[in-house]
């Protein structure tokens, strides 16, 4: 499975060439299904109407800006094919009300300059009606401005930033995946809860994603924090931060970095002999992507090829290792219909789930759905959305935040075993409380079935 | 003084590497007067080629060898190709089309290979070693770099001092015309020049490869650090090379440690390459005041 999956990633060009075909195709079969709707509202006897920009009568575009070459590839170019492959299920089934998605997403190779003229491309040339999970906190906040400007809805940004929650400043932004506040929060108590005695160093990317964390970490054990090290992304050498939190003292790692840089912490770890307790924030801990970067060691001179073994991290999604789970079940047979190439990996989970709940958020909009309407729309509804997600959206006329929790688990091999149970809670001092609701479950259409708001 | 430890031995050992990439600069601009930009990514070309081998189930010392080899081949045929149609203009014209071939290269190689990070195995251990129950920052593989790099180093100054080639290949690089009329094959010294000089690119980039992450844009901060490494030894000595390396190494693994952190190591870098050209314009080692480029 990890040998496949590093092939998998390999070949970012030809999935992006069959994820292009692939919306072509839905594209010119669209118009056969109209008036099929499976979404709700679909009210009888009403018309639908090329309501605003990027609506026609039976199509809605929307917008993505991926690395799908770079540094930040790995894993995160698959994102936009899973994406796409929900759409694809969709439209299969007649698309909400009758209107086929199109999706179309641009490289932007996690450079912000490019974020922004295949920006200007897709809001100005392409006409898309919204953006949907932009990907990256330097990448997208330079067209954040832009696309509020534009009055074009900003939704579910890909990153886990703070920045994405503000209402009054960028109205029609919104965040998805939890912050990574919260989560240095519940990372936090749960070492002051399971390791009161450990010394915590921090390993922390040199921009907000790190900084984010941290701000969560120390609201709980900034006693207990010995040392913070960051690290800037592009540099590969982090010995001498490694050696730092070595000679602090630290037993405990905190680590807020992207999945190449847990590979080579753990990596610089082991030159130096250095065996604390791991704990990787959700973005770096993929251990399928981690496991397949330190692949080729194993058949040098380092046996332990499973170094992230015991490591900690955070889920707030269900993963490709619980095959039991009915979202995962559902996600494989979304995968396995839309017949691109590759397996189902968690980041193609993400980018189903982002489908989901832009689906979600389009029913909600109603028959005929505008830029404003569907902002309007995810306020008012979208803290009830139910999908995938372990804990429900913060999501109201003045919040802006994503899912609201997750619980922390632990990595053995390549799959995991959960060590606490869903954990909500929110920016500042908002207290984290053990989540009481249901897990929620798919409908057996696989599809979300939303009634409009009014 | 673990951490110090720790931090100097990192840097020597970062620095052994970047020695390894300047040696190979200062090798092609002893032979043919050209900054080869490409340099870099004629290395991790065949890098990827000693992955594909490996990954094929070859043995790395046998996948080194090949990698050796074709970078053997690379440089010739680049050198045949594509640099003769550009010496003897002038000089801006050769390192401008080596800037072209180093993103031609990158690339054609991120199309062969896709661009996202896989992992080199090291053919010696990556756990470091023990010495009175502390492990230290030095491996079994980073032994093998620094020996492999002084070696190469060796058989370089005594390719130039000692052997008649050396010599014909700077009579060439120097002058042409003189050197043509004293009966040295020009063309066939440059060939062999580029070549050489590809192959121990091509060590180097199997050196730095080892026990890391390689993708195809992986050799481009080396290409910098090594170039000053190669400017800070005066580009004409190969014993600067390796000195000027060593140097920058532990300099920017002071600065990441001690000094401002990991994000001001690359402006280290820079200060570094103005102070020196300001003080010392020839370099640390530089052999002659006049220079041409």
């Amino acid at each position: 499975m990890v040998r496949s999956s590093r092939r998998l990633v390999r070949v970012p060009i030809a999935v992006l060439a069959a994820a292009t075909v692939a919306s072509g195709l839905a594209a010119c079969g669209g118009s056969d299904d109209s008036g099929g709707g499976s979404g709700g509202g679909s009210d009888a006897g009403a018309a639908n109407e090329a309501s605003d920009v990027g609506v026609t009568e039976d199509t809605v575009t929307v917008g993505a800006h991926f690395p799908l070459t770079g540094v930040a590839a790995p894993g995160y170019s698959e994102i936009p094919t899973g994406t796409q492959a929900y759409f694809d299920y969709v439209n299969a089934a007649g698309g909400v009300n009758g209107r086929t998605i199109e999706y179309e997403y641009l490289d932007d190779a996690y450079n912000p300059t490019n974020t922004s003229q295949v920006t200007n491309q897709l809001v100005l040339d392409d006409e898309i009606f919204a953006m949907l999970g932009g990907l990256g906190t330097p990448t997208h906040s330079a067209v954040i401005d832009f696309l509020n400007d534009e009055g074009v809805p900003d939704l579910f940004v890909s990153s886990g930033s703070l920045l994405w929650d503000d209402a009054e400043e960028h109205p029609t932004t919104f965040g998805w995946q939890p912050d990574y506040e919260i989560e240095g929060k519940i990372i936090g108590q749960y070492i002051k809860e399971n390791f009161p005695d450990a010394k915590v160093g921090l390993f922390l990317q040199d921009d907000d994603f790190g900084e984010n964390g941290e701000k969560g970490i120390r609201e709980y054990v900034d006693d207990q924090v010995v040392s913070a090290q960051r690290y800037t992304p592009g540099n590969t050498d982090v010995g001498p931060q490694i050696a730092a939190l070595k000679a602090a003292g630290a037993d405990f790692v905190a680590g807020f970095n992207v999945p190449s840089y847990t590979a080579l912490s753990q990596l610089t770890a082991l030159q130096l002999g250095y065996d604390p307790q791991w704990f990787y924030s959700n973005v770096g801990s993929d251990p399928a992507l981690v496991g397949s970067l330190l692949n080729n060691f194993s058949k040098g001179k380092v046996t332990d090829a499973a170094l992230l073994d015991g490591a900690l991290t955070t889920e707030y999604l269900p993963s490709v290792d619980q095959p039991d789970n009915p979202w995962t079940q559902l996600f494989q047979k979304v995968w396995d219909a839309s017949g691109q190439e590759g397996q189902l990996t968690n980041y193609r989970i993400y980018g189903m789930a982002e489908a989901y709940t832009f689906v979600q958020a389009l029913q909600a909009a109603g028959q005929n759905p505008t830029r404003e309407g569907i902002v309007d729309a995810v306020e008012q509804a979208g803290a009830d959305f139910e999908g995938p997600a372990l804990a429900p959206f913060r999501y109201s006329a003045d919040k802006h935040a994503g899912v609201g929790g997750m619980l922390v688990s632990q990595i053995t091999g390549t799959s995991s075993e959960e060590k606490t149970p869903v954990l909500t809670t929110d920016n500042g001092d908002a207290e984290i409380t053990e989540y009481d609701g249901e897990p929620s479950t798919p409908p057996s259409s696989g599809i979300p079935d939303v009634e409009p708001v009014e | 003084m673990q951490q110090f430890i720790d931090t100097t031995l990192s840097g020597l050992a970062q620095g052994m590497v970047f020695a390894a990439f300047a040696l190979a600069l200062v090798l092609i601009w002893r032979s043919t007067r050209i900054v080869n930009f490409a340099q870099g990514s004629m290395a991790m070309a065949t890098t990827f080629v000693a992955l594909a081998l490996i990954q094929a189930g070859w043995n790395y010392w046998a996948a080194l060898a090949a990698a050796l080899v074709s970078g053997f081949v690379l440089g010739a045929v680049v050198e045949r190709v594509v640099i003769r149609r550009v010496e003897g203009g002038p000089e801006l014209n050769a390192v401008i089309v080596t800037l072209g071939l180093f993103v031609a290269i990158q690339a054609a190689v991120a199309i062969i290979a896709g661009s996202s990070f896989q992992s080199f195995p090291a053919p010696f251990g990556l756990r470091g070693f023990t010495i009175g129950g502390n492990t230290i920052a030095l491996t079994p593989n980073r032994v093998y770099v620094i020996a492999a790099v002084l070696l190469t180093m060796a058989l370089l100054v005594a390719l130039f001092r000692f052997t008649r080639v050396g010599l014909a290949m700077r009579a060439a690089a120097f002058g042409q015309e003189v050197a043509r009329l004293l009966g040295v094959r020009v063309g066939r010294m440059l060939t062999l020049g580029w070549a050489l000089a590809a192959v121990v690119g091509s060590l180097a980039g199997l050196l730095i490869a080892g026990g890391s992450f390689v993708y195809p844009a992986y050799m481009d901060s080396l290409i910098v650090f090594g170039f000053v490494a190669a400017v800070l030894g005066g580009l004409d000595s190969p014993i600067g090379a390796v000195v000027g390396g060593l140097l920058l190494g532990l300099a920017l693994s002071y600065v990441s440690a001690y000094f401002g952190g990991s994000s001001v190591v690359n402006l280290a870098a820079l200060v570094i390459l103005v102070v020196v050209l300001l003080v010392r314009p020839g370099g640390l080692f530089a052999s002659t005041v006049a220079r041409r480029a």
